[in-house]
Formats: C-alpha cells, structure tokens, sequence
C-alpha cells in the first residue's frame, strides 16, 4: 500500500513516496517553486522525480499539506491581551495558522479597516470567561459584521451571548462558526475543538481560494495546513500509540526564510515545587510562530539580535544585503549557520517558560509563566537552513537552558535528531490513519546526530 | 440565578496563602463564584480577571505590611479601565500599630469601600458583601 505525500511550501515542494506495509520511505524528494509560477507545477515536477524511478508502483492515494500563498491566515480579536487575546493566538497556532493580526478590547475604526484590507482567510473572535464579559464581543460582533468583504467567522468567547453574536454576524451574510469558549473559565485554555473548527473551514473554502483546488485531479484527499500535519506527527511520535512507545517529551524547530516555528510537545504540564502559577496554561501541544524571525526574508530583522558580528564584520552585513533581495542566494555557509542558530537561540527563548524571582519580605519565591522545558530531553531539526548546515547539532544546541539566562526554562539537556528526509510533514497527514506503521517509519527515518 | 463572580488574591511580593485559602472557600459557601489568583497577585492581574470575567467585586488581601505601597493606585486604574466594582482590601495593612481609623481613611483615599483590619471576621465581610452588591443594584 503506497501512499504519495506532498508538502506544498511557497519555497519548495516536498513530496515522498511510502509503503505502509514495508514500513519504508520509498522515495523522497524536494522540488523548487518559486512564489508566482503555479504551484501545480512544483507538484508535478516531484511526483515526476519519484515515479520515474519506480514504474511498477501503484499509488494508492495521493494526499497533501499545504503552507503555500502564505499558509492560512488568521485575525485573532480577543479581550485583554494577556488572557483571551493569547488564548485566541495560541488556538490559531495550534490550527498551524499563521496570525497576520490580533486584536484586544473593543475594535475601533482604524482596526475595522486594516482587517477589511488584511486578506485574512479566517478570523477568530473571542473575549470573556463563560458567564464574564459580554460587552465587549457584543461590540466587537457588531464592528465586524459591517465589513464589506466576507470571510469565515469562528466564535469562540463567552458561551452567553453566542446565540445573538451568531445572528448579528449571519443577519450580515458571513459565515459564522460557534465554538466552545478558547477560555471557559479564567486561566484555563481549551483550543481542540477550535482546532478542528478551523481545519475544516480550511478544507471547505480556503484550498479552494488558494488555487488548491484545481489539484483535485491529481489528489484523492486534501489538505491540512502543512504546521498542523507537523504538530499531528510530532504528537504521534511523542506520544506514541498502544503497540508502539513513543519518545517522550520532545521538541522541534522549523526554521524559515520568513518565519521560524518552535513546537513542544509534553506529557503534563510541569510546576516546580513550592512555585506559585501566573497567567494562562499553555497547551501540552504547543506550537509558536515567530513572524519576525527567519533566515531570508527577515534576515535583517534577525541581525539586530547579533550586533557583534554586524560591527565586526562588514561582509556580513553585505551578504545580509544581498539575500534579503535574492532569497535563493546562499553562498557562505558560515553566515547561513550563524542566522540559522541565532533564529534557533531567540525562537526557543521565546517559546519557553520563565520563572520569575521575587525576593519578598518572607524570603526567595518563585512563580513560572509557560510550559517549563527543563526536562525535554528531544530535539528535532526541521527544514533548510538546519539540513543544510556543516553542523546542524551547533544550531539545535542553542535551545540548551544557559546560566545567563537562568529564568528562561528551556531543556537542560538534549539528544538532536533531523527530519533529514523531510517526511515530518508529510507522514503527518497519515498519523490519525495508522498510527502504528507511521509510528515506526518516524523512529526510523529521523537521524540521530551528536 | 447566575452566580456572582469576585476576584480575590495576595497583593504584592506577599505569599501568605492560608488566610487566601479560607477566604475562598468562605465565599464559594456562601454562594459566589470566586476566580483566586493565589499570592503574589499585581493590580494588572487583577484588573485582567475582573474584565474577563465580569466580577462584580474585587477582594485584596495583604498580610506583609506593604500594603500600602502595593495598593496605591488601585482604585484610579480601576476608573481608568472603565470597570465598576466594588474594591475591598484586608489584612495586615501596615507596619507597627497604627491607628485603625487612620489606615482605613487612607485606604479609602486610594479607592477602597471596605477596610479590613487584621482578625476581622470573614463573616462580616460577606455580610458587606451581600449589602454593598445588592445596594448597587
């Protein structure tokens, strides 16, 4: 039973060919895309790479992910930044949605504008416990449903006034989905069914909108968002089924020319003793996008986190030049390494709890924000600028807890692994199908590096 | 009928937690629905809670002495959020023995309608409680 994947990027196409019975990766391969030809073509052109080498195959279906036009994107709009707004964000991260926008307390014109003209694909509306605050989203509801463009609406705030936020949004003609509340009570975050909510809107209308659709000739099953299939597989090999173990806590790092993606995925959700809690509980599963972190696109953005090399070096300013204009150059390995762990060292940083101290009249204490990472004992490297370095192990290690930054709890220790065959993705669109075989072809096929 | 929602919490660097615990479970006896933000509660965290969760009333508790210091604003960031709640502070406001009065016309300044000293009975409270929720309706 052969299965053909694909992974569909604006950059490369990815594609691999398997065999669930043999339990083996028959054929991998990557393709080039670039952003404005089609993206049939990059599908065409692996497919062709593999199949040519194997003709007595017989695929039985084909299936794909897709981060291509820019991936789903999402407007987040919740109440109070730190509560509902987060929960909102971290519910679209989860969905492996990218968040263009996001929003706190009551909309005003100027917002309302930048969301008509945002091209969001969905927009996710949240603000206040069950039973809490209603004014807000009522307002919010009624803000939104003059927008002129239409696009999918998904609820997911105080279950209270759900009723009548659905009428005012559908009265206006936009599609409205009611969700479970993303925070039902305070401090706690439920993103699973808001979760599903978002994938399906993705498969009804945006792999329609994306162009995807005309592929439907060529594939039998559509479509998650390439970060969701990720986070699907990650979990998998985490977790691991009934007949086969899984590795444990674990974390990965996908590092973009645009973008960089931490995922972390964990058993519980890790106090210290005598630690006091603050804010929202982070998802077990979490995955965080850093917009502002990539190797190409925003590889200015990035440097202004390396000012010594910057003062240092006048080449590398110059190379960091001509790459952010030509994102297909790459010609010095050394800078390349250097981005790409920089990228590794801050995404990390930024996914990870901390544990503040307070030193108080009583003595020392302590309180943790976030997931705490210091027993994550797995790394795996995904994506380009990791393959593609001298020292892949260099760039991941930047994820170890360091003494100068004692609060942020990243793991104490870590084993590195690499999707060298870049099948993460696409084995994450068979995971909820059969766990079992896409188990150990994952064990397999990620190489262990030291 | 809908639960009343209260927010209650340690202000400050305080980490006093058993006069916390035994005002929460007094005050879910007595029928509210109570959001405990445990020690070391800020005034933001406070206000965040109370907008979210559309609490009628806030609950500040300090034991350490630094009461003052930790409280001053309060009741000025409460207007500024547009919220109106009732603000109750208890405790051990102050260092040293100062006279009551004098602490509770002080904290009533920053914003606060009910001043607790230390020992008071939580009963007492949820009988202002009651009073004050029901006269504001």
């Amino acid at each position: 039973m052969a299965f053909l994947l694909f992974d569909v990027g604006s950059t490369y196409t990815k594609a691999c060919v398997v065999d669930l019975q043999k339990e083996e990766i028959l054929a991998y391969t990557a393709a080039f895309t670039s952003a404005d030809t089609d993206i049939n073509d990059g599908i065409e052109v692996a497919k062709r790479q593999m199949l040519d080498t194997m003709p007595d195959i017989t695929i039985e279906k084909t299936l794909i992910c897709s981060s291509a036009k820019g991936g789903l994107k999402m407007v987040a709009v919740g109440l109070v930044p730190d509560l509902t707004l987060k929960a909102a964000t971290l519910a679209c991260y989860s969905a492996g949605a990218k968040v263009i926008q996001s929003y706190s307390f009551e909309l005003n014109d100027t917002e309302i504008n930048k969301i008509e003209t945002s091209g969001c694909d969905i927009l996710l509306l949240c603000g206040g416990t069950d039973g809490g605050n209603f004014e807000v989203v009522l307002h919010n509801a009624r803000k939104i449903a003059c927008l002129s463009r239409k696009f999918p609406i998904i609820y997911a705030g105080n279950k209270s006034c759900q009723d009548e936020i659905h009428q005012i949004l559908s009265d206006r003609g936009f599609e409205c989905t009611i969700c479970p509340n993303v925070m039902p009570s305070f401090g706690i975050l439920e993103v699973g069914e808001c979760r599903d909510i978002i994938r399906n809107i993705f498969l009804k209308h945006i792999v329609k909108a994306k162009g995807l659709s005309k592929l439907t000739s060529l594939i039998n099953e559509i479509v998650l968002p390439t970060p969701y299939a990720v986070l699907e597989a990650l979990k998998l090999l985490s977790k691991g089924t009934k007949n086969e173990l899984g590795l444990g806590d674990l974390m990965a790092i996908d590092i973009g020319g645009a973008t960089s993606d931490v995922y972390s995925i964990n058993a519980t959700f890790e106090i210290g003793d005598n630690v006091g809690y603050k804010g929202l509980h982070e998802p077990l599963e979490k995955r965080s996008v850093e917009g502002d972190l990539g190797v190409r696109y925003n590889a200015g953005s990035l440097v202004e986190f390396m000012p010594d090399y910057v003062d240092q070096d006048p080449g590398f300013k110059e190379y960091i030049k001509r790459i952010e204009s030509d994102a297909h150059l790459s010609e010095n390995f050394l800078y390349d390494h250097l981005l790409a762990k920089t990228c590794c060292e801050i995404a990390c940083k930024r996914h990870a709890g901390r544990l503040e101290t307070a030193y108080t009249p009583m003595g020392v204490s302590y309180y943790q924000q976030g997931k705490d990472l210091r027993n994550t004992s797995i790394m795996i490297g995904i994506g380009g600028p990791i393959l593609h370095s001298k020292d892949p192990t260099d760039i991941l290690k930047s994820a170890l807890y360091t003494m100068e930054n004692k609060e942020i709890l990243l793991p104490l220790h870590l084993d590195y692994y690499l999707d060298r065959s870049y099948i993460i993705s696409c084995l994450g669109l068979l995971a909820s199908r059969y766990p079992d075989s896409i188990l150990r072809i994952l064990k397999k096929n990620l190489e262990k590096i030291t | 009928m809908e639960k009343t929602t209260v927010v209650i919490g340690v202000i400050g660097a305080d980490v006093h937690a058993v006069g916390n615990r035994i005002i929460d479970y007094a005050l879910t006896k007595a029928g509210f629905k109570v959001i405990n933000l445990g020690v070391m509660v800020s005034q933001k965290e406070f206000l965040d809670a109370t907008i979210e969760t559309n609490a009628k009333a806030i609950i500040v508790s300090s034991l350490y002495g630094h009461g003052e210091m930790d409280c001053r604003g309060m009741g000025d960031l409460c207007k500024e959020a547009g919220l109106d709640v009732l603000l109750y502070v208890g405790g051990n406001l102050v260092i040293g023995k100062s006279d009551f009065t004098l602490v509770e016309a002080k904290f009533k300044k920053m914003g606060f309608d009910r001043v607790y000293p230390p020992g008071s009975d939580i009963e007492q409270g949820i009988r202002d409680l009651n009073f004050d929720l029901k006269s504001r309706l």
